[in-house]
């Protein structure tokens, strides 16, 4: 379709109406600096005729309190589209859309709050490509050549830069194996190269791992690393490629220039671009958003990934208190725990959160070792635990990865002495091949007359954010299917008139 | 050619119905689904023998811990 003039016709504290057809990015500036970007069809709807509406994103709503320049244009062309003084909100003070750190920050094509390479000088961003090359020699070390890949390769071979709107550096590879099993065991083996030169690592998939690299301002920055492999004639590559290639399109390397250093790129990086883009990839896109069809979904989905279910969720909701102690009670469980130790032993304590519960056993005077998808919860437990001078141990464990379930589980088995393990409402947070692992690390944990606590919601009726419930006898086979005599399975409904799902109590030990 | 299209195709020779034949669809995509999630679970289990299996045989203690917390670490 031929791109008309486009307009705004009203700004105002829900959104923006504009007008015009044809689509096209368009960028929203406050005070003179991108903010947020969309498209002017693909993310509006009609209103009233020849009307888009749009709404302010939910993660923008919230600095929207005070005065602005606020300026509208078309991003490839430059096209002034609005430009006034504009007020929101009740204060009378200047609008500042920047981070906890005081960075600046705005929108990627997420529609994700985060300080994008247009908020940051060349000082900030030296210690990324000093990290990027660091990690190209890591994986260089273990005998595969990665290359600069996604918008990092974008940004590289359009502008020589790092693409303003981008939050985030990619590294990617092309395997020589064409077997999936394969690259999921190159990739653990290259996480490890690059964990040795001390970078802290994180995985997102079988084939997928991010780098966290601290920039100039302390904002942590993420440096992915994505695996590729050619099967066929076809590439995927993890998370969003399949796209008939040539391994000569990608190696021998060549190289590229990204804010004035040497990086390697894909032998022809126009092939890798359009294969990441589409054929518009010359194109500048703020508001890019990916494609990808259905049946490379469900093909890189069901090779790679299920490793990392719902942990982004639980990473989010544990942000805000992270640093805090947790107050409170000790729960039900953690007393049965204390009183069945009466006289010292072991806790491991699966699904530990902030660790309230474990900082009380511990200060009960026993030793604890605190399991957690998300570690990082229980920060100030652990800093707490080591001023006191108590026996805790705050680590990971991830229910959707094998290989920590049978580290952690292989670590347990050594512990001496009386064991016990709460599971309160770790059951219910995960899928069920996490509760099968949970069942696998209990029975690991707990061989030779270990006791598992463990409370569940059964449901019907609401459970908490994140929980969903499971029934009771579920929970119970699948640890009698990993070897637990069960001692004790227990329903307690809902109070009359509650709206709240049932609970249940297990008590399962391993002889 | 999708899958849907030489569904379409099959459909008067099979003799089904279109909701039987979706049905049919539905559990052929679960199939393939679970023996695609091998994959990472195959390389899990090959990656764990191969990085502890050398320090465990050993039976020297202070080695099979260094190798457990190395492993750990890089998870």
């Amino acid at each position: 379709m031929v791109a008309t003039r486009a307009g705004v016709r009203r700004v105002d504290d829900d959104g923006l109406a504009l007008w015009g057809f044809g689509d096209r990015a368009v960028d929203v500036l406050f005070d003179g600096r991108r903010v947020w970007s969309f498209w002017l069809e693909r993310d509006t709807r009609t209103t009233l005729p020849g009307v888009r509406s749009i709404e302010w994103p939910s993660a923008l709503r919230k600095f929207l309190d005070g005065k602005t320049r606020l300026t509208v244009t078309e991003h490839v062309s430059g096209r002034v589209l609005y430009d006034q003084e504009r007020a929101f909100g009740t204060a009378d003070t200047r609008i500042e859309i920047v981070g906890r750190s005081g960075a600046p920050i705005s929108l990627d094509k997420s529609n994700r709050i985060s300080p994008t390479f247009d908020t940051r000088s060349r000082a900030d961003v030296l210690p990324l490509l000093t990290a990027i090359s660091t990690v190209l020699d890591a994986i260089a070390s273990a005998g595969i050549d990665a290359f600069l890949a996604y918008g990092t390769l974008l940004g590289a071979i359009r502008e020589q830069k790092f693409l303003g709107h981008d939050s985030d550096a990619d590294l990617a590879y092309v395997s020589a194996h064409s077997h999936p099993a394969d690259v999921v065991r190159e990739s653990f083996r290259l996480q490890r190269a690059v964990q040795e030169r001390g970078f802290h690592t994180y995985r997102y998939s079988g084939a997928a791992f991010r780098i966290d690299v601290k920039e100039g301002d302390g904002v942590v920055r993420g440096l992915d690393v994505f695996a590729g492999f050619i099967d066929d004639g076809v590439l995927y590559v993890m998370g969003e490629i399949a796209a008939d290639f040539r391994r000569d399109w990608v190696y021998p390397v060549r190289t590229c220039t990204l804010e004035g250093q040497s990086f390697p790129a894909p032998a022809v990086p126009e092939r890798w671009l359009e294969a990441s883009y589409g054929p518009s990839w010359a194109v500048p896109d703020p508001a890019f958003q990916f494609t990808t069809s259905d049946r490379t979904v469900r093909q890189l989905s069901g090779w790679f990934r299920g490793t990392s279910t719902n942990r982004a969720a639980w990473e989010r909701a544990y942000s805000g208190a992270r640093g805090r102690l947790p107050t409170g009670k000790p729960s039900p469980l953690a007393r049965k725990a204390a009183s069945y130790l009466s006289s010292g032993g072991t806790v491991i304590d699966l699904g530990a959160g902030r660790g309230a519960d474990s900082l009380w056993l511990a200060r009960q005077g026993l030793s604890v070792r605190a399991y957690d998808y998300v570690p990082s919860a229980a920060q100030a437990v652990q800093q707490t635990a080591i001023d006191e001078d108590l026996d805790l141990d705050v680590r990971m464990l991830n229910l959707n990865e094998w290989r920590t379930v049978l580290a952690e589980g292989a670590r347990m088995a050594r512990v001496d002495g009386p064991r016990v393990m709460i599971a309160r409402h770790t059951a219910d947070a995960t899928n069920r091949f996490g509760r099968q692992a949970l069942a696998r690390f209990a029975s690991m944990s707990l061989r030779g007359g270990g006791r598992l606590f463990l409370d569940v919601w059964t449901g019907p009726g609401r459970t908490p954010d994140r929980l969903k419930p499971v029934p009771i006898d579920e929970v119970a086979r699948e640890l009698s299917a990993q070897g637990a005599r069960i001692l004790v399975t227990r329903e307690r409904p809902a109070r009359a008139g509650s709206q709240r799902s049932s609970r249940g109590r297990l008590v399962a030990q391993w002889d | 050619m999708g899958l849907k299209d030489a569904a379409g195709r099959l459909k008067p020779k099979l003799g089904l119905g279109d909701d039987a034949l979706a049905r049919r669809v539905e559990a052929l995509e679960a199939d393939v689904l679970e023996l695609r999630r091998h994959n990472v679970r195959l390389a899990e289990i090959a990656d764990v023998v191969q990085e502890l299996l050398v320090p465990l045989a050993s039976r020297d203690q202070a080695r099979i811990d260094e190798a457990i917390e190395k492993f750990s670490k890089s998870l």
